[in-house]
C-alpha cells in the first residue's frame, strides 16, 4: 500500500496516522537511549565519535528492534480501540436500559404498541408469504404450469380441464414442455382386512405416469408407475402416499408387493412415495394409474387436470402462444371429438397458467395483499404514536442534550445515545412481536377458510423472523434518528429553556400532522372493515334456496365390483333411505350427486325436445345430477308441480325436476311441465319435466343461482345416464335433535345394509353454508380487528397530543383564566382543538378511502366501494373518539389554578 | 554475541529481571538496563536494543504500563511502571524460580546413598 503522508485520506483514516505515531514514539524512545549512552561513554573518556559508534554497537540491529517494537505497539493500539468500542456499546446500552426503566410508563406503552403492531404485521406477512410469495414445494416449481380450456361461449368465466385425446395431441406436437401429466381425484373404499382394520374412504389420484416426472416425485420404497400402467389392459398397481402408509400400514415396508382390496378389486402395492410428496393442495392417500389409451378414439370429455413442466427458458405466455394454433387445428387432428362449430360456439382455447397462480387465484392473493396493507397501515399508526412519545421525551431532554452538545459531545455521539435507547426498545418489541405473531397466526389459522390454498404450508419460519427483525430495527433507526431531524441540539435551547417551555409552532405542527395522518389512515381501515361487514350482512341475508337448519350431510361411495348396475345401486339407496327415515328425529332423507356449496362446479350440455332458437342457449352448460325422491324435502327446496316418488322412480317413469331459472330460460313465458329434456344428444327418448324446483345458489351465496336438472336414479329405456351413481351425498333432515348427533345411529344402519361401506364427510349443512362465507367473514374479521386497532391507537394518539398541549400551555391557560376566561370556554377550546385535528384527518381519509376502496373489488358483495353508510359511520366513529379522547385533558385544563400556574414557571 | 540457546534462556530471565527492576518504581529503558548491568556485574551479555521489544511485549500483556515523562535532566523519556497484574505475575514467577532453584539445589546436594 503506497501511502503519501500528506494525502487528506491519511488524515481521515486513523490507522496509517496511528502507525506513524507509533513509529515516532519508538524512534524517540531509541534516540533517548542512544543519546544517554553516548553521554555516559563521553563521560568515561571516549571521543564523541567513538562514543557514538560504541553506543550503536551495543544497541545491536536498530531496524530489527524498531520493527518488533512497532508491530507490538500497533497491536496494542488495535486492541485498545476494540475495547473502547465495546466499552461504548456496553455503556450506552446500560445507560439506555437505565433510562428506559426510569420511565416505565413510556417504555411499557411504546413496547406494547410496537410489539402488537409489528407482531400483527408479521403474522399477516407469514400468511402472505406462505400462500402467495413462496414457491410451491416442488423441484423446478417456477416452471410448473396448468393447462385449461377457457370456454367463454359456455359461461363467461368457465374453464374446462383437458381431455385425454387432447393431452396426447399436445404431448406429441408441442415443443414447450419437458413433461406433461394428467390427474383426477376420486374417493375409493379401502376394504377392511378382516383383522381389525375397518373399511375406510381414501382419496385416490388417478394419474398419468408422467405426472411423477412433472412434479419430481420419487418413491421411498418400491417403484412408481410406468407409461405401460396407464394402458387399460394392464391392471397396474397402486402407490401409497407416505402418511397413508404410516397411518394405515404402520410403516410396514413389506406392504410393497402385497395386494390390498380397493373397492372389491385386489390391487398390488407397487411402492410408497417419499415423505411430503403429493399433489398441490389436495390431500391424496393413494395413487393409481389413470387408464387412457392413445389408440382409443378421442372423446370431448374435459375432466382431467393437466400439469406441465415448461422447458427451461420457456414462459407460460410463450407456451400458450405455441398451443394456440395447435388448439385451432383440433377439429382436423381429432375429428371424433371436436368440430369447427363446437370450437366456435364455445370459444374453445387453451390457457397456460403458472401452477402457483392457478392454485392461489387472484381473489385470494388480492385479499391477502389487502390484509397485509391494512396491518401495515396499523403499524404506521402505531409507529406514529411511538414517534410522538419519543418527540415528547426529546423535548424533555432538550436542555440535557444541549448541555452535552455544548460540552463537546459530537452530534454523532448524541445520536448514538438516542439510537442505543430506541434500538434496545425496538429489539425488545421485536422479540415480543414474534410471540404476538405466533399467537395471532394460531388464532387466524383456526378461523381461516378451509379452502385457503396452501394452508398446510403456513408456519413462522426464517422469512417471518427476518421480516420482524427488519421492521424492529427499521423502527429503532427511525426513532433513534428523530433527534437529528428535530433540531433540538442547538445551544439556543439553553437560552429559551429557562422560560416557560411553550413548544415552538413547528414542533406542535409536526405532532398535529402525525395525529391527522393517523386519523386518516384509521378512517381508510374502518371504511374497509365497514364495507366488509356490510358485505357479510348482505351475504347472510341471501336466501340460498334451501333450508340448512337441522340438516346433516354425509357421503358414501359404493364399491364398483358389487354395485356395477343401476338396479343394485338404486336398491341400496332405496333401502338406506327407508332405514334412515325410520330413525327417531329424522323427518326426511334424500341423496344427491351434486350437493349445493360443496365446491362442485361441473356442468354439461342439456338437450330439449323443443330446441331453443339461439345457439348460445343450446351450448349453455348446466349442472346436472341424479337425486333420490326424498331429496327436495330433505334439503327444504320448494318444488312446484310433482316430485317423483320411489314407486315412480323404480318404474322408470322418467320424471325430471328442473330449476326455475332453467325453465324460464328454455321456455320463457310458458310452463316447462311436460317438456322433454335429456343430457346426452338431441335424439329421443327424452325425460319429461314434472316439477320446477326453487333456484339454489349452489356455487356460493355470492354467485347467481345455478340452472339445474335433477335426474331420477334409473335411466329410462333407451336413454343414457352416464354410469350408475355410486358416489352420493346423503342429506338427512332432523327435528328436535342435534343433527350430527345422529351420526352413530346412521352409521349403524348403514353397516346393517353393507358393513363394507364407510361413511365419510359428515357435516351439518349449516357448517357448509357458513364455510361458503368463510372468505368474506375471514377478511371482514381481520379487517375489523385492524380497524379496531387503528381506532384505539388513534384515540391514544389524540389523547396523548391533546394532554401534552394542555400540559405545555398550563401557563397560557392560567393567564387566560386570570384575565377572566370562563372554565367552559377553556374546555371548549381544548375540545375544539382535538376535533379540528380529527376533522382534518377524516377529510383526508374520506378522499383516500374513495380512491382506494376499489381494490376491494370482488371481495365486496352487493355493496358499492363508496358506500356512504360505511364511510359515514367510520367518520362519525373517529370524530366521537376524538371528542372522547379530549374529555380528560379538557377537564384537566378546566381545573388549572391561575395563581399556581402563573407562579410555577 | 550470545548464542541462540543463550537467547532462549535469556528471554524468560530478561522478562523477570525487567519486572523485578520496575518493582522498585517507574523507570525508563536505559535505567532498567543500567540496573541489570549492575546486578549481573555485566555478565548478562545482551544487545541493548533487545530490551525494547521485551518491554513493549510486557506492556502488551498488561504487566507494564508506559507514560511519557521527563528525567531529572529534563529530557523527555518513556517511563515504564509495573501494573497490579504485573506485580502478581512477578510474585508468581519469583516463587516458581525459588521452587526450581530449591529443587535443583536438593538434586545437586544428593550424595547417591539411599
Amino acid at each position: 500500500m503506497s501511502t503519501d503522508p500528506d494525502t487528506p485520506l491519511r488524515r481521515v483514516f486513523r490507522l496509517p496516522a496511528a502507525r506513524s505515531r507509533v513509529r515516532d514514539s519508538v524512534d524517540a524512545e531509541f534516540r533517548f537511549h542512544l543519546e544517554g549512552r553516548v553521554d555516559e561513554l563521553i563521560a568515561q573518556g571516549l571521543s564523541p565519535r567513538e562514543a557514538e559508534r560504541e553506543a550503536w554497537r551495543r544497541f545491536g540491529d536498530l531496524d530489527d528492534y524498531r520493527r518488533q517494537a512497532c508491530s507490538i505497539d500497533e497491536h496494542i493500539i488495535r486492541e485498545q480501540r476494540r475495547m473502547d468500542l465495546f466499552d461504548t456499546l456496553v455503556r450506552e446500552s446500560r445507560q439506555a436500559l437505565r433510562s428506559l426503566s426510569r420511565n416505565p410508563g413510556f417504555t411499557l406503552i411504546a413496547l406494547l404498541t410496537l410489539a402488537i403492531g409489528i407482531g400483527a404485521t408479521a403474522a399477516i406477512f407469514t400468511l402472505l408469504d406462505a400462500v402467495v410469495l413462496e414457491p410451491l414445494p416442488y423441484a423446478h416449481a417456477d416452471r410448473l404450469v396448468t393447462l385449461t380450456s377457457p370456454v367463454p361461449g359456455v359461461k363467461p368465466d368457465a374453464r374446462w380441464n383437458l381431455a385425454t385425446g387432447e393431452f396426447f395431441y399436445f404431448r406429441k406436437n408441442s415443443r414447450s414442455f419437458d413433461a406433461l401429466g394428467l390427474w383426477i381425484a376420486t374417493p375409493v373404499t379401502v376394504m377392511g382386512d378382516g383383522r381389525g382394520q375397518h373399511a375406510e374412504r381414501a382419496m385416490t389420484a388417478l394419474v398419468s405416469a408422467s405426472l411423477f416426472d412433472v412434479l419430481g416425485l420419487h418413491p421411498a420404497l418400491g417403484h412408481l408407475f410406468t407409461a405401460a400402467d396407464n394402458v387399460p389392459r394392464d391392471p397396474g398397481g397402486v402407490v401409497l402416499a407416505h402418511d397413508y402408509w404410516v397411518r394405515r400400514f404402520g410403516s410396514d415396508p413389506s406392504v410393497v408387493g402385497r395386494s390390498i382390496d380397493i373397492g372389491g378389486a385386489q390391487v398390488t402395492v407397487a411402492g410408497v412415495l417419499s415423505s411430503g410428496a403429493g399433489l398441490p393442495d389436495l390431500h391424496i392417500d393413494l395413487w393409481a394409474p389413470l387408464h387412457m389409451d392413445p389408440a382409443e378414439e378421442a372423446h370431448n370429455q374435459h375432466t382431467y387436470h393437466a400439469i406441465g413442466r415448461l422447458k427451461p427458458g420457456v414462459t407460460a405466455q410463450r407456451a400458450q402462444a405455441e398451443l394456440a394454433p395447435l388448439t385451432a387445428r383440433l377439429p382436423e387432428a381429432l375429428p371424433s371429438a371436436y368440430s369447427a362449430s363446437f370450437m366456435k360456439g364455445t370459444g374453445f382455447s387453451t390457457a397456460v397458467t403458472p401452477l402457483r397462480d392457478a392454485l392461489v387465484g387472484e381473489p385470494v392473493a388480492r385479499a391477502l395483499w389487502i390484509l397485509f396493507s391494512s396491518v401495515a397501515l396499523v403499524l404506521l399508526i402505531a409507529v406514529a404514536n411511538v414517534a410522538n412519545l419519543f418527540l415528547v421525551r426529546i423535548d424533555a431532554h432538550r436542555r440535557e442534550m444541549a448541555v452535552r452538545g455544548a460540552l463537546g459531545a459530537s452530534r454523532l455521539h448524541l445520536a448514538l445515545h438516542s439510537l442505543a435507547e430506541s434500538m434496545l426498545l425496538c429489539s425488545l418489541a421485536g422479540l415480543c412481536a414474534v410471540g404476538v405473531a405466533y399467537a395471532m397466526l394460531g388464532a387466524m389459522l383456526r378461523l381461516a377458510p378451509h379452502d385457503l390454498p396452501r394452508l398446510a404450508e403456513i408456519h413462522i419460519g426464517w422469512p417471518s423472523i427476518l421480516f420482524t427483525a427488519a421492521l424492529s430495527l427499521g423502527a429503532g433507526a427511525v426513532f433513534g434518528l428523530l433527534p437529528l431531524a428535530h433540531s433540538s441540539m442547538d445551544v439556543g435551547a439553553l437560552r429559551d429553556g429557562s422560560r416557560g417551555m411553550t413548544p415552538s409552532r413547528h414542533r406542535r405542527a409536526v405532532r398535529s400532522a402525525l395525529v391527522t395522518a393517523q386519523v386518516s389512515l384509521a378512517l381508510v381501515l374502518l371504511a374497509a372493515a365497514g364495507l366488509m361487514l356490510r358485505s357479510f350482512q348482505r351475504l347472510r341475508e341471501v336466501q340460498p334456496g334451501f333450508d340448512p337448519r337441522g340438516v346433516v350431510t354425509m357421503s358414501v361411495a359404493l364399491p364398483y365390483n358389487r354395485y356395477d348396475k343401476y338396479e343394485s345401486v338404486n336398491a341400496f339407496y332405496e333401502q338406506l333411505a327407508a332405514q334412515l327415515r325410520s330413525l327417531p328425529g329424522v323427518t326426511a332423507v334424500g341423496m344427491t350427486q351434486v350437493l349445493p356449496l360443496d365446491g362442485h362446479d361441473g356442468c354439461s350440455s342439456v338437450f330439449t325436445d323443443t330446441p331453443p332458437t339461439s345457439s348460445s342457449e343450446r351450448a349453455a352448460c348446466v349442472p346436472e345430477g341424479q337425486v333420490t325422491p326424498g331429496y327436495f324435502e330433505a334439503m327444504g327446496i320448494p318444488v312446484q308441480g310433482h316430485i317423483p316418488d320411489w314407486l315412480e322412480n323404480d318404474a322408470r317413469t322418467g320424471g325430471v325436476v328442473v330449476s326455475r331459472a332453467l325453465a324460464q330460460r328454455f321456455w320463457p313465458g310458458e310452463s316447462a311441465i311436460g317438456k322433454g329434456i335429456k343430457g346426452n344428444g338431441g335424439q329421443p327418448p327424452f325425460y319429461h319435466i314434472v316439477g320446477i324446483a326453487g333456484d339454489v345458489r349452489a356455487e356460493g351465496l355470492d354467485r347467481p343461482a345455478v340452472e339445474m336438472v335433477y335426474f331420477p336414479m334409473l335411466p329410462i329405456p333407451g336413454a343414457f345416464l352416464w354410469s350408475p351413481p355410486n358416489q352420493m351425498t346423503i342429506a338427512v333432515r332432523t327435528r328436535g335433535v342435534e343433527p350430527t348427533s345422529l351420526t352413530p345411529a346412521i352409521r349403524a344402519r348403514l353397516a346393517e345394509i353393507d358393513p363394507q361401506i364407510p361413511l365419510a364427510d359428515v357435516e351439518a349443512m349449516e357448517v357448509l353454508v357458513s364455510r361458503s362465507m368463510a372468505r368474506t367473514s375471514f377478511t371482514m374479521l381481520l379487517l375489523g380487528i385492524a380497524g379496531a386497532m387503528a381506532l384505539l391507537l388513534s384515540a391514544v394518539g389524540i389523547y396523548g397530543v391533546i394532554s401534552y398541549l394542555v400540559g405545555q400551555r398550563h401557563t397560557e391557560i392560567g393567564i387566560r383564566m386570570a384575565l377572566g376566561a370562563r372554565v367552559s370556554q377553556v374546555s371548549a377550546q381544548i375540545v375544539k382543538e382535538s376535533l379540528r385535528m380529527a376533522a382534518l384527518g377524516v377529510l383526508v381519509g374520506v378522499f383516500a378511502a374513495v380512491a382506494l376502496m376499489r381494490v376491494l373489488g370482488s371481495l365486496l358483495f352487493a355493496v358499492s366501494p363508496t358506500d356512504p353508510v360505511s364511510l359515514g359511520s367510520a367518520a362519525a366513529l373517529l370524530l366521537a373518539i376524538a371528542l372522547a379522547a379530549s374529555y380528560a385533558p379538557a377537564r384537566r385544563a378546566a381545573r388549572v389554578d391561575p395563581a399556581q400556574a402563573l407562579r410555577s414557571d | 554475541m550470545p548464542t541462540s540457546e543463550d537467547l532462549d534462556l535469556l528471554r524468560g530471565t530478561l522478562d523477570l529481571l525487567v519486572l523485578r527492576t520496575l518493582s522498585w518504581g517507574p523507570a525508563h529503558g536505559l535505567a532498567v538496563l543500567r540496573w541489570i548491568e549492575r546486578v549481573t556485574e555485566n555478565r548478562l551479555q545482551i544487545e541493548e536494543g533487545a530490551l525494547y521489544p521485551a518491554l513493549h511485549r510486557l506492556e502488551e500483556k498488561g504487566w507494564l504500563a508506559a507514560d511519557w515523562g521527563f528525567t531529572e535532566q529534563n529530557r523527555k523519556a518513556k517511563f515504564y511502571r509495573l501494573t497490579a497484574r504485573g506485580r502478581r505475575q512477578l510474585t508468581a514467577e519469583l516463587s516458581k524460580w525459588s521452587r526450581y532453584t530449591h529443587a535443583v539445589g536438593l538434586l545437586l546436594a544428593a550424595d547417591g546413598s539411599r
